[in-house]
């Protein structure tokens, strides 16, 4: 039997409930929610969150095969969604469709590479959960505090190289950490060769990362999931 | 939300299956024209009366199937992404033979050529037309270097469709100018 594929998930409209909210640091947080019984997807994909009028797309950072489903997101003061997930309390009704997406782990003969910055690293997670493992994961973050998920993706990478912004303040472990964007990781440490990059931030960094692969690695195969 | 990333300014693009190509690529080529012929199909609808609501539905169907292939030429043979994308089978080109004869039925028998217009709804018909035979003709293109691999299959599919699709189109433009009420205009040699 062929494993399941995008395709035999179809789209459609679900509820679901607020089950508990765990803050990561004073902006970011994990919000877990209830799983339909009949929702299916793929490590990777997004749902979209509605309500009333607004919708907002946000990648599951468990695996399908878990009980309930979790979001990883940055509290945007100005944003219009996010705040009404960071005070929504346990019990909260939400409705979303999905799943939807195409930012799926794809296994091939060639080394992976996942880029993220912030809050970029979610698919990453859902995909991991499912038991992926051997890749090299470069996590671009303002802040030492924002590397969450590190003993999840220190455990499961061949090499996992948080990216510092270069103004960051002096952590302790200044070995294991590249000073720089993600980009210049890119361009300066990653070996000649081809690569199946995943890559999922802002698309500034998506920009920069992609003109870096056609510059550094044109015969790679890219992949990429704008976070807006 | 911002439209541009800037990532394409040096002549490349990123194919659904991950390679980043020269946007003068066949396969480019290909899904481009179908999506320029998406949105004439999208003219056409506009430029229907409110009454043909029922036409207009059947022109987003195939506008629909449209995006499926323009995601089907957007993947390179063998890639696991070809896995995850709506197949094009020939009951997409049967639907469209029915379409065919039950508009040809309710139209005057044709004799001579006509020129391409009259209505703007069957100007754009006929502009649809004839960039879907582009399109086919770039799809024939892209199956000659690739006949025999994973794939090809899907893109015989797919040209039989934009084959079928280019005759609607002719009889969708004739309907659209009876729709109105007006004639075909006959070409005088």
């Amino acid at each position: 039997m062929r494993p399941p594929t995008i395709k035999d998930h179809d789209v459609r409209l679900y509820s679901t409930e607020v089950l508990e909210r765990v803050w990561l640091t004073d902006r970011v947080f994990e919000i877990r929610l209830s799983k339909p019984s009949t929702f299916k997807f793929m490590a990777g994909q997004r749902i979209r969150l509605l309500h009333r009028a607004i919708r907002r797309d946000y990648s599951l950072i468990t695996a399908p095969s878990d009980p309930t489903l979790a979001l990883c997101l940055k509290k945007i003061e100005s944003g219009e969604y996010s705040p009404i997930l960071a005070s929504a309390k346990p019990g909260t009704q939400l409705s979303f469709t999905g799943p939807l997406g195409y930012f799926t782990y794809r296994p091939s003969g060639r080394p992976t590479v996942f880029v993220a910055t912030g809050t970029g690293i979610a698919p990453f997670l859902s995909m991991v959960r499912t038991g992926i493992t051997g890749f090299t994961l470069l996590h671009g973050v303002h802040r030492a505090t924002n590397l969450y998920y590190r003993d999840i993706f220190s455990r499961a990478a061949r090499l996992y190289i948080p990216c510092l912004a270069a103004e960051a303040e002096e952590t302790e472990d200044r070995e294991s950490v590249f000073r720089g964007r993600v980009s210049h990781y890119l361009a300066e440490h990653l070996p000649s060769g081809n690569y199946d990059f995943y890559v999922c931030g802002r698309q500034e960094m998506i920009r920069d990362v992609t003109l870096m692969v056609d510059a550094r690695f044109p015969s790679s195969l890219l992949y990429t999931e704008v976070f807006y | 939300m911002k439209i541009y990333t800037g990532s394409g300014d040096r002549g490349k693009t990123s194919l659904l299956s991950g390679e980043r190509v020269s946007k003068a690529d066949l396969r480019v080529e290909a899904y481009g024209d179908v999506d320029e012929l998406n949105s004439i199909l999208g003219g056409v609808v506009a430029a229907l009366p409110p009454t043909e609501a029922e036409l207009a539905k059947e022109i987003q169907k195939i506008q629909s199937v449209l995006l499926h292939i323009g995601a089907c030429l957007a993947v390179t043979p063998g890639s696991p992404v070809s896995e995850e994308l709506e197949e094009i089978t020939k009951e997409h080109s049967k639907a469209l033979e029915g379409a065919i004869d039950r508009i040809d039925g309710s139209l005057p028998p044709l004799k001579e050529f006509i020129l391409p217009g009259g209505h703007i709804s069957a100007a754009w018909a006929h502009l649809a037309r004839a960039v879907c035979r582009r399109a086919e003709r770039h799809v024939v293109n892209l199956s000659a270097i690739q006949t025999g691999t994973v794939g090809s299959e899907q893109l015989r599919h797919v040209i039989v469709y934009l084959n079928r699709l280019s005759d609607y189109l002719f009889v969708l433009a004739r309907l659209c100018n009876k729709i109105q009420g007006l004639s075909d205009t006959m070409w005088k040699r």
